[in-house]
């Protein structure tokens, strides 16, 4: 609040604390798994002793060594590299489709303009669990013969239906970035005679780079951190997957799982640190949770 | 100049078209006719065509009436959603009205703090929540409450039915609701006149008085749109649930809403029944559908909705 002068300093310090003893949890629960993956032990349970620092887990998690013993492998680099392909999938497909949907949305008139934007903001109340058996039963009935093709038609897939999730939330993010350029910035390029398709492409995406941004993020995020979307369709396991199998596992040397834990979370703290302004108004969009 | 007008228009809109087509409306079409099949284990060769009729549905309502499982689903989800709704749109508002009474560094050093669940991978945000309510003395909340004093023995709390099951998924699920409300309340604050404060200030009301008399009154239609939406959304979601069922921290019948059975029936572990959870998702539709008009009644929709500006023709 920017009232500086008449606003009375001295109950803020009672409402900071307030909201931070509340958000206690939270910050012990994230902060307790980062310390984990630096120790040679689990330190949930707060005893000092139980922290003895060694940089073992995170050189394991990228040699894949899952076990301490027994020498069970995995490529943590292809998982990792598996997860950033769907994420920059499902980021690349939502930002294309929602720029191109985006501009017409808000640009041009035409029968049933109203009704598309009804039905789009209809799907993203829409609920998802409903969906995922039909998507799954489209999934199975165009799956590929040729074992070869396998493997890549997985991805193919769960990017595209992954990507489809996010579609209605940031048509409507892109057509409010396009709302707020003034109408006259294409004018003159259409007084020109150049066509819609070269004023959207010349003129108005570089215009909206801060929403093509934004839009991108969230795809890349959505994408990044799938759980279910990618334990349903993908053949390949995601950080996403192997964290879920490996909890589980009797081999699984848990601050390892820790480390890779942190690993899978890093992409999220550094849009974090550099994006705030961009997340917080993007998210003030409208979403599930 | 017609031609042109339509070649421009599906040049624009056909790639959103053919996703919302191929991911929305097919699957739709989809599940329901898989819920009138009597599809399992994804025996596609075998059961797609065989049609059943309402056999699925009648199964569904004959477990509602029966099936003690079936209750203990119904009750979860009632509680589920019905508290962490309370919890998402007051916690949410307190958030926002706390952090709009202090400096602004710090205010958005809270918001992102609390944005964390939301942004965080459901994985590792699972993880966390996964020791911090561990049953054994490696659980952070075991292991607090023990070094004061307060409890000799660790306390398997997922396992505890009903309420230690339930406190756990409305906790979790709370946690990442809250930043919702907390945006949306936000940015509604930041829109109120701030002369209006200052004026209040001036006359020596409190922060109290002010979000009392001035502020909450004012925020009544986002208050209802975080809702209805939040209803929405609590009603439907499944993937913060899942893992702590699937890594049994709770009690896997207490931890169990209406849409993550619904998943675990058509995908989960041992026997699946597609057709049972096709059944069940067009029931959750059906709701879907109802709470999306209310929210668009809500949001008044139609006042949303401007005439494109300078369209030629």
């Amino acid at each position: 609040m920017k009232d500086v002068e008449t606003r009375p300093k001295k109950g803020e310090w009672i409402i900071v604390s307030a909201i931070l003893l509340a958000s206690l949890p939270l910050i012990l629960g994230f902060a307790l798994l980062v310390i984990s993956s630096f120790s040679k032990d689990m330190v949930t349970n707060l005893s000092p002793e139980s922290f003895r620092l060694t940089l073992e887990n995170w050189i394991n998690v990228f040699q894949g060594k899952l076990a301490i013993t027994g020498g069970i492998r995995q490529n943590i680099l292809k998982i990792t590299l598996n997860t950033l392909i769907v994420a920059l999938g499902v980021s690349g497909i939502v930002t294309l489709v929602s720029t191109l949907a985006g501009y017409s949305l808000s640009r041009m008139k035409f029968k049933g303009r109203k009704l598309m934007m009804l039905l789009l903001l209809m799907l993203h109340a829409f609920p998802g669990v409903a969906l995922i058996v039909g998507v799954y039963l489209l999934y199975r009935l165009t799956f590929p013969q040729e074992p070869s093709l396998v493997r890549f038609y997985s991805f193919f897939y769960v990017i595209l239906a992954r990507a489809a999730l996010e579609i209605p939330m940031s048509v409507w993010l892109m057509k409010g970035f396009f709302d707020t350029i003034p109408w006259e910035f294409e004018w003159s390029g259409i007084i020109d005679g150049a066509s819609r398709i070269r004023v959207w492409w010349q003129i108005m995406l570089p215009l909206i780079k801060p929403g093509i941004l934004a839009v991108a993020l969230f795809g890349f995020l959505a994408g990044w951190q799938d759980l279910i979307y990618v334990r349903t369709f993908l053949i390949d396991q995601t950080l996403a997957t192997f964290i879920e199998a490996n909890i589980e596992a009797e081999y699984s040397h848990m601050p390892l799982i820790a480390a890779a834990g942190t690993l899978y979370l890093l992409p999220t703290i550094v849009f974090f640190l550099t994006a705030q302004q961009l997340l917080l108004q993007g998210y003030s969009g409208g979403i599930k949770g | 100049m017609k031609g042109e007008k339509l070649r421009n228009l599906s040049f624009f809109l056909s790639p959103m078209v053919i996703m919302v087509g191929l991911f929305y409306l097919i699957p739709l079409v989809f599940t329901i006719y898989i819920s009138f099949t009597k599809m399992r284990n994804w025996n596609i060769e075998r059961y797609l065509t065989e049609v059943v009729g309402l056999y699925n549905y009648q199964r569904l309502f004959h477990m509602f009436q029966h099936d003690p499982l079936m209750r203990t689903v119904l009750l979860t989800t009632v509680v589920f959603v019905g508290i962490t709704l309370i919890i998402n749109v007051f916690g949410g508002l307190l958030l926002a009205l706390g952090t709009f009474f202090i400096n602004e560094s710090s205010a958005s050093a809270i918001r992102l703090l609390w944005l964390l669940p939301r942004m965080s991978p459901i994985a590792v945000y699972s993880l966390v929540w996964y020791y911090f309510f561990h049953g054994s003395e490696i659980g952070t909340l075991n292991s607090i409450l023990m070094k004061l004093g307060v409890i000799s023995q660790p306390i398997p709390w997922g396992q505890i039915v009903p309420w230690g099951a339930w406190s756990i998924i409305i906790f979790v699920n709370g946690l990442v609701g809250v930043s919702f409300g907390m945006i949306v309340f936000t940015s509604a604050l930041n829109q109120i006149p701030k002369e209006l404060i200052i004026a209040a200030r001036v006359d020596g009301a409190s922060a109290w008085q002010i979000s009392k008399r001035i502020l909450v009154p004012m925020m009544k239609w986002h208050f209802l749109y975080v809702l209805t939406w939040q209803f929405l959304s609590l009603l439907t979601t499944y993937p913060h649930l899942f893992l702590l069922v699937q890594w049994d921290l709770i009690s896997r019948d207490y931890g169990t809403t209406l849409a993550l059975y619904v998943y675990n029936t058509a995908f989960g572990r041992g026997e699946q029944d597609q057709g049972l959870a096709a059944a069940a998702a067009v029931l959750l539709s059906i709701l879907g559908i109802i709470g999306g008009f209310v929210t668009l009644k809500v949001l008044q929709f139609e006042k949303m909705i401007h005439e494109p500006r300078g369209d030629i023709e």
